[in-house]
């Protein structure tokens, strides 16, 4: 008789301990620079709050990290909450029927769905569904410049191209890499295509492209945008080896820092990059940005920008705990604390009302108010077009932007190329 | 010698062979069939006939991997046997600090192939590499190493670093070999220093240098850790040798069954070229060393 | 190599050679440390140092405190231990199961165990990379896919080859008559093995043993594919991950790879000629 007391006492406490196991969610995401702590932290700040429901991160480099989100994908064998930049690539997902659908859960939360602007949300909606959330800052892509260097040698913050090829010649005539490039990792060369071809033909020219449309890519906005391009390789306007130079090594940006090389076109976050690893170089005032100049008879608007829209949180079909999934994103993300927290790196969330939020409690005011001044006047916010399109004409693109760069093509033949890439599709 | 197996012979047999079957052997057969299927490495693999070996024949990438391993080959073959012989000649005489730079002329060997790559990058870096900056202070204009133009030769020269202190062992120890009576022969006969050399020494290390030949030529056309670590295959296609290639699309891109008719062709030419080799250096018929002949 | 005897005559060399000879051998001698110097100077700068003093001087302050960070923040004592364990237990598996293969064939005179022989000559001529996408499968489907299983047992296998070799040749020298004796005395083969023919074995076991072990500790493409978790990392993915990790924060990168190193640059302080006859393994 005491046997089976015995027993039923150590069953009924097993049952208790195994109901008690939190029930945990997996969060895959890339390495940011360690001053962007927001991805470890929405999950810090998630864990303290719920003892019965916890999450774990794991975080990747970010060309690996697009690989095994590929593998996982494949095997349904996953995270629960994966990291992403929306466009064309989650759509592959969605289509694949990978994602989870989170349009009843945002509609039944309006005060969660009002925290995201409705532009940043549509990076993350396809067939009227929404499937990802917001989680960190803007990111349009904008010039970085070596306020020292710029004075020393009397250049000007160019506001047309012109003036960026008048730079080059000055920076290179004193011995300075006018621009740092990280050319070998490919993505950073689009920066460039994306915003000649806005500027020469508008937001137009690539829309028929990604729309697949017959000898979109041959657009004399096209020919024009990749002639300039190489019009600033042949006068030496990269750094020397830039072909060779990745980008997350940081070394583009050491080169910004360390006075070799004058400007830099990259992306939001590289502030924090450079803040991180050189905060005097900040502090003292010396870190310097300004828009993408006009081309002079272009028929693209030059307030246009060209980015990332956001990063985003997306949640997997095959996720075995989605409850607590979609509890992590409306708790933390772009949360009223994570916001906060955000703007006290000099990052600017993508959240509703931003505008107001800055003054207040931004790290970096001038260079938030930049930022946020930028997305907010832009008639026209492209998104990174490797995002935008599917993933096959992405490595297409990148593959033909990188032989375009090394001049082993001609303007002429990058257009041939997408073209027939794009009806091989 | 003993003419029957016991029961402890037998066990003593079939275990190595059976872990040696299973890892090495086995898998050479089934890279071969994989060659006929298309899989993704998760799901199941399914039947694909030759559509993977017509991909690889009329796939302009592979002959282009095939093309730079190549010339790969044929540098790295070039730069590490004539150093390698020289060392290995001059560490086997009796030159006094002989010694002392020896423990110089290994320190290669000591490193993996990654630690290698990683710290030659930042040597050759064309913005924060020691070379680079050792050339702007001496007014030269260093090339970008890594870059398109240069970065095969680039490789092979690292490569060569890596490689050139095994291959002096090889050559020293065949060279402190050679008998001194051929030597004081040909002295006698009137010989100068390169005389001997070439009738001598040369002959007498015959079998090294085919030795020597068959191991660069045939590890530089698997070579991949360096090639990873310090390009990826890049600049585009400019360093994407075969095994490159066969790692890119079948771990990267999941075709393991393409990736698995890529590494059969390797396979295939490595033999081919081993047996090439032996042919043509007369190795089979070579005569014993040991008679002078 | 008893015959030290080598040289290209009694008289004494004429200048003009011994020069060029000895610039040649002083250029690679330069050459070859010149890389291990810059490694060991990068790795004792800050970050500061490395930007804006020249990159050829060593540190005007050495710190140790890349060391510091890469030992206690990055973790890489654990992939040490993993490279170790892996190591050890690979070389031990091939060295067992190659003496037990060695065995059989020098002793036991069939044509199939002949014909073991070629097909342990097989595999010195196959290139892991030809193989690598079966063994990816063979791991998954053994269930040992990211553990260090999937590191020890493959490399074992491929060690196995030269491993067999050497063994068998140096097996093939040991008198017949020694072997006859123990016969006679009623000793079983595995008895013979272990009392007769391992003591005997010893120096060639372990310079076998020193090779395989170095090709094992140096192995990445078994790692690459087959593992993936940090916790099964060894010391080259390890430093293959550093690196994009740490960018261009290179005196890291570098502590890293002296630390990568540090077993054998040991080995090679302490037993240099030892140690180098290891590495030539059979071929010279």
């Amino acid at each position: 008789m005491r046997r089976h007391l015995l027993l039923l006492a150590a069953a009924l406490l097993a049952g208790v301990a195994l109901a008690q196991q939190p029930k945990t969610i997996d969060v895959w995401a890339i390495i940011q620079n360690s001053t962007d702590q927001t991805l470890p932290n929405m999950v810090k700040d998630f864990n303290a709050m719920h003892s019965d429901m916890q999450a774990k991160l794991t975080q990747y480099q970010n060309d690996p990290y697009k690989q095994k989100l590929i593998v996982a994908m494949g095997a349904n064998q996953g995270p629960d909450v994966f990291f992403g930049w929306g466009g064309g690539t989650l759509k592959e997902y969605v289509d694949a029927g990978k994602v989870y659908d989170l349009t009843s859960a945002l509609n039944a939360d309006p005060q969660w769905k009002s925290r995201y602007p409705a532009s940043v949300l549509a990076g993350a909606t396809f067939d009227g569904k929404i499937y990802a959330v917001p989680i960190n800052n803007v990111q349009p892509v904008f010039f970085y410049y070596n306020k020292q260097l710029f004075d020393k040698y009397g250049v000007n913050v160019p506001t047309t191209w012109d003036d960026l090829m008048a730079a080059v010649k000055t920076f290179n005539d004193n011995g300075i890499a006018p621009i740092a490039l990280g050319g070998a990792s490919k993505w950073p060369d689009l920066m460039w295509e994306e915003y000649l071809v806005d500027r020469v033909g508008g937001p137009g020219a690539f829309d028929a492209a990604a729309s697949g449309k017959a000898g979109a890519w041959s657009s004399d906005a096209f020919i024009k945008a990749n002639t300039m391009i190489q019009d600033l390789v042949k006068a030496n306007g990269f750094q020397n080896g830039f072909e060779s130079t990745t980008q997350d090594s940081n070394a583009p940006a050491a080169l910004l820092y360390t006075g070799r090389a004058a400007m830099e076109l990259m992306g939001s976050w590289e502030y924090g990059t450079i803040d991180n690893a050189a905060s005097d170089f900040v502090s003292n005032g010396n870190l310097g940005v300004f828009a993408f100049p006009a081309v002079t008879g272009g028929s693209g608007d030059p307030k246009d920008i060209a980015g990332n829209l956001a990063n985003y949180y997306s949640i997997t079909s095959f996720a075995k705990n989605k409850d607590v999934a979609v509890q992590f994103l409306k708790d933390e993300a772009l949360s009223d604390s994570q916001v906060i927290a955000q703007l006290k790196v000099g990052q600017v969330p993508a959240a509703a009302g931003i505008s107001d939020l800055i003054n207040q409690y931004g790290s970096a005011p001038d260079f938030q108010n930049f930022v946020n001044g930028l997305v907010s006047d832009a008639p026209n916010f492209q998104l990174s077009w490797d995002q935008a399109l599917s993933p096959a004409m992405g490595q297409e693109l990148l593959r033909n932007l990188d032989l375009l760069f090394t001049q082993q093509i001609t303007p002429q033949q990058f257009s041939q190329n997408m073209d027939q890439a794009a009806a091989s599709q | 010698m003993v003419k029957r197996l016991d029961a402890q012979t037998t066990v003593m047999a079939a275990l190595p062979l059976a872990f040696y079957l299973l890892f090495v052997i086995v898998p050479l057969g089934v890279a071969v069939a994989l060659s006929f299927q298309t899989w993704n490495g998760l799901g199941p693999a399914t039947w694909a006939g030759l559509s993977q070996w017509r991909k690889l024949f009329a796939d302009p990438v592979v002959w282009t991997a095939l093309g730079t391993t190549l010339r790969l080959m044929v540098y790295a073959w070039l730069i590490q046997t004539p150093v390698s012989l020289a060392l290995g000649v001059f560490l086997a005489g009796r030159e006094p600090y002989r010694d002392l730079l020896a423990i110089l002329f290994f320190l290669p060997l000591l490193f993996s192939a990654v630690a290698i790559g990683l710290t030659w990058i930042y040597i050759l870096d064309p913005s924060f590499g020691v070379l680079t900056a050792v050339a702007q202070q001496l007014h030269l204009h260093a090339p970008s190493w890594l870059g398109q133009r240069w970065v095969l030769v680039t490789l092979a020269v690292v490569i060569s670093w890596e490689f050139i202190p095994f291959h002096t062992l090889l050559y020293q120890a065949a060279a402190q070999q050679i008998p001194a009576e051929l030597y004081e022969a040909a002295e006698l006969d009137g010989a100068g220093l390169l005389g001997r050399f070439r009738t001598i020494t040369l002959p007498q290390l015959r079998y090294t240098f085919v030795t020597s030949s068959l191991l660069i030529l045939v590890g530089s056309l698997t070579y991949f850790d360096l090639i990873l670590v310090m390009t990826q295959g890049g600049p585009g296609y400019r360093s994407t040798v075969l095994s490159i290639y066969m790692y890119n699309e079948a771990f990267a891109k999941l075709h393991m069954g393409y990736g698995s008719a890529i590494a059969v062709l390797l396979a295939v030419l490595g033999v081919l070229l081993s047996l090439a080799l032996l042919r043509v250096s007369g190795f089979t018929r070579m005569r014993s060393q040991l008679e002078g002949g | 190599m008893a015959r030290r005897a080598f040289r290209h005559g009694r008289r004494r060399r004429p200048l003009g050679a011994r020069l060029v000879s000895a610039a040649l051998a002083v250029v690679w001698a330069l050459t070859a440390a010149f890389p291990v110097y810059y490694m060991i100077i990068t790795s004792l700068k800050t970050q500061a140092g490395f930007f804006n003093a020249p990159l050829w001087l060593p540190p005007k302050r050495p710190t140790l405190a890349n060391y510091h960070r890469v030992i206690f923040s990055e973790g890489i004592t654990h992939d040490f231990l993993n490279s170790v364990v892996v190591t050890c237990a690979a070389v031990v598996i091939a060295l067992v199961l190659s003496m037990l293969a060695a065995y059989v064939i020098v002793r036991i005179e069939r044509r199939w165990v002949r014909w073991t022989l070629n097909l342990f000559l097989l595999g010195l001529a196959v290139p892991i990379q030809a193989v690598i996408i079966p063994v990816f499968a063979l791991v998954n489907v053994l269930n040992i896919y990211d553990t260090l299983w999937a590191l020890i047992l493959p490399s074992a296998g491929f060690a196995m080859p030269i491993t067999v070799l050497i063994l068998a040749n140096f097996f093939r020298d040991i008198p017949r008559s020694l072997f006859e004796a123990m016969g006679l005395e009623g000793a079983g083969h595995l008895a013979i093995l272990r009392r007769l023919v391992v003591p005997l074995a010893l120096p060639a076991l372990a310079s076998i043993g020193i090779y395989d072990a170095v090709n094992v500790w140096n192995n990445f493409l078994f790692p690459l594919v087959l593992t993936q978790s940090q916790g099964v990392q060894v010391l080259p993915t390890a430093l293959y991950q550093f690196q994009g990790q740490f960018g261009i924060e290179v005196p890291p990168l570098m502590a890293a790879v002296v630390l990568s190193a540090a077993p054998l640059l040991a080995l090679y302080a302490i037993a240099r000629r030892s140690f180098l006859r290891a590495l030539a393994g059979g071929f010279a």
